[in-house]
């Protein structure tokens, strides 16, 4: 079997990937769906995360893949379309949890779920790569890399730092960007 | 085998070849002379297999050397050819193997068949693989296990339903369809206002499932559609229902297969379906028009997937055809782009004089955009061909019908003006004493399709940019091949 080559139907005066739904213009009155991919130690900063929304008055709802290995089952994927309106996937720091939570990320943006994906920095051009071949202009945050051997206290100073970016992520710019 | 470097002659075969089954004998008398000659096998490796062939059943080296027959053998000096012979030309081979008395029992001369390199839908596989296709769109690679559909999907190429995916041998083979250089820019395409060339509208036309042949009829459609007075622009940010309707006329319709009989409005048609589809690839994927992004539609239509079809030219001989009354010859190719949606059918079974079945359509169609609504919208009727028996068995021709429905449109305004029967929609209460026109008088137009049974008709609505009677109007090209 071998790569097929196809020629772009588009104008061509954006770049090849799809953009991302533009996310809402504020998180008042929305959900905010924390994907917890699976891998471990992503429960802690995903509890983290979890606990700082709460301080700031923003309603979230978790959800855990089984396998960090796979994309998310269709029936987690549906759920969080129907109970939530954006999404946040942490924390990938391996190459099959980036590929995978890429598709969910995508999977979930093609039904109307705007997101952000957390990484460590290491998968940064895996992340960047994965979405180039999905033609999916993700969005993406990083956190240092590596995470396993670090303390949860480490894991909760990692996610503290990188809370307003992601909170960044999933709420319109005001110049009207996404 | 010699090496590369003392390869005389190269020799290019296949094995289903009549006359290259005829020489084989010949093959071996050169061979066995100390000829040095490469083989190269198109179709079974295994075909002159005492003299080691080489395997181009890839077809590369016949692409490269562009053989157009075989057998053809080819001298060389130095990797360079020097000379050619196509087919069996016992002169020609004599003459080049330098053997006077090659082959005294053979005919003096056979053609050969053609070179498999040439065969349809294996050329441009070819110059894409080996060749240098000319295309300029950007280039998108998948990855090996990657599947090409969802691809198209993931890139938010498609209306919903997969597309061909655009390789660069489909877009050549859909280039051939057109006269037309690859690189001509046809116009800008809204709402992002990009430019389009044929390579482009091409890559799309590919995606909606085109055949080559219809190529033509996409390209006319785009053009009319980006007539400024056809207004694509508004058409296609409008929160109405409507989208371009492609209505074709003149020979290439039948030459295409076109359907304009039975469910000419509806699936099944091949031709019908993807040139429509290609035109609104074109939109979605050059123009940017994405349904809610700048594609406003409150309700949408299944039209705007696609809508296409053919006049019916052929049951009826006498018929003045859609193009003709719009000022083009018979017999003329044309395309006609009507901004509209539907289908809103007429069910009359019963009426059988021509006036009374004028009168009847009528009736239906002042309920286009709303029953109280007056050259607000166009509309084009669809007069199936038992309707239209009942007024061509009374001798009356498209005029006598578009004149006799302009009539039987005519209302008092009292009883459409705004708030007049309880309804605040309405024409202006200033015309309440006028007699009012449902439709511009050159607001209507009738098409005649559809299956031979069946006493209906069909109404396909116009779009409320239609009662800017100047700015925005139906319009017809010519297709040119």
């Amino acid at each position: 079997m071998s790569a097929i080559t196809l020629r772009d139907p588009t104008a061509e005066s954006a770049a090849v990937n799809r953009p991302r739904q533009p996310p809402p213009a504020s998180l008042d009155g929305k959900t905010v769906a924390l994907l917890d991919i699976g891998k471990m130690r992503g429960d802690e900063f995903v509890d983290r995360l979890e606990q700082l929304f709460t301080e700031s008055k923003v309603s979230t709802k978790r959800y855990k893949k089984p396998t960090n290995t796979r994309t998310a089952p269709t029936e987690i994927i549906q759920d969080i379309v129907t109970e939530t309106d954006v999404v946040v996937l942490a924390l990938s720091d391996c190459g099959s949890c980036t590929s995978c939570s890429t598709h969910d990320l995508n999977d979930l943006d093609n039904l109307g779920i705007p997101g952000v994906s957390v990484l460590t920095t290491a998968f940064k051009q895996a992340f960047e790569q994965q979405c180039s071949k999905i033609g999916f202009d993700g969005a993406s945050v990083y956190t240092p890399h590596p995470v396993l051997n670090r303390t949860t206290e480490q894991i909760h100073q990692f996610a503290d730092s990188v809370f307003d970016e992601i909170r960044a992520a999933i709420v319109l710019s005001p110049a009207g960007g996404a | 085998m010699s090496d590369a470097s003392q390869i005389s002659h190269l020799l290019f075969v296949k094995a289903e070849c009549e006359t290259c089954q005829l020489i084989e004998p010949v093959i071996g008398e050169a061979i066995d002379a100390g000829k040095a000659i490469r083989i190269l096998v198109q179709d079974d490796p295994a075909f002159l297999g005492a003299h080691s062939p080489g395997d181009d059943t890839l077809l590369e080296e016949s692409y490269r050397w562009n053989v157009e027959t075989t057998p053809t053998l080819i001298a060389l000096d130095h990797d360079r050819e020097t000379g050619r012979v196509d087919g069996w030309d016992r002169a020609g081979w004599r003459e080049m193997l330098d053997m006077p008395t090659l082959a005294e029992d053979l005919p003096e001369f056979r053609p050969g068949c053609g070179s498999r390199s040439l065969e349809p839908g294996i050329y441009e596989n070819l110059v894409s693989s080996y060749g240098d296709p000319g295309l300029s769109a950007r280039v998108v690679r998948l990855e090996e296990w990657d599947d090409e559909m969802e691809s198209c999907f993931d890139h938010g190429w498609t209306d919903g339903l997969p597309v061909t995916p655009p390789t660069d041998a489909r877009i050549l083979r859909m280039l051939k369809g057109t006269s037309r250089a690859a690189d001509e820019v046809i116009g800008k395409v809204p709402p992002n206002l990009a430019s389009i060339t044929v390579e482009k509208a091409a890559v799309n036309a590919v995606m909606a499932g085109c055949k080559p042949e219809y190529f033509p009829v996409v390209l006319a459609a785009l053009e009319a559609a980006l007539e400024p007075v056809f207004t694509l622009h508004g058409l296609l940010c409008t929160t109405c229902f409507s989208s371009p309707i492609i209505v074709v006329n003149g020979p290439i319709a039948k030459r295409i297969g076109m359907n304009w009989g039975i469910n000419a409005l509806g699936q099944g048609n091949r031709a019908n379906s993807t040139i429509g589809r290609a035109l609104q690839l074109i939109v979605r994927n050059v123009g940017g028009g994405i349904p809610g992004d700048l594609d406003r539609s409150t309700l949408g239509g299944p039209g705007k997937h696609t809508f296409c079809f053919a006049e019916d030219e052929y049951t009826d001989p006498d018929w003045e055809p859609l193009s003709v009354s719009r000022g083009f010859e018979r017999g003329q190719n044309t395309v006609t782009l009507f901004q509209g949606d539907g289908v809103q059918g007429i069910i009359d079974w019963r009426s059988n004089t021509p006036e009374e079945l004028s009168k009847s359509l009528a009736m239906s169609l002042l309920a286009v955009g709303h029953v109280k609504l007056a050259e607000f919208t166009n509309a084009m009727l669809v007069l199936s061909p038992e309707h239209h028996a009942i007024f061509r068995d009374a001798g009356w021709t498209r005029a006598d019908i578009t004149a006799s429905l302009y009539d039987d449109l005519k209302r008092p305004g009292a009883e459409i003006v705004q708030g007049a029967q309880g309804v605040g929609e309405g024409i202006d209460p200033a015309r309440g004493e006028e007699t009012v026109n449902k439709f511009w008088p050159e607001g209507l137009l009738i098409v005649r399709a559809g299956g031979q049974a069946g006493l209906y008709s069909a109404i396909l609505c116009g779009w409320t940019g239609g009662r800017f009677r100047e700015e925005s109007q139906p319009v017809t090209r010519e297709i040119v091949l």
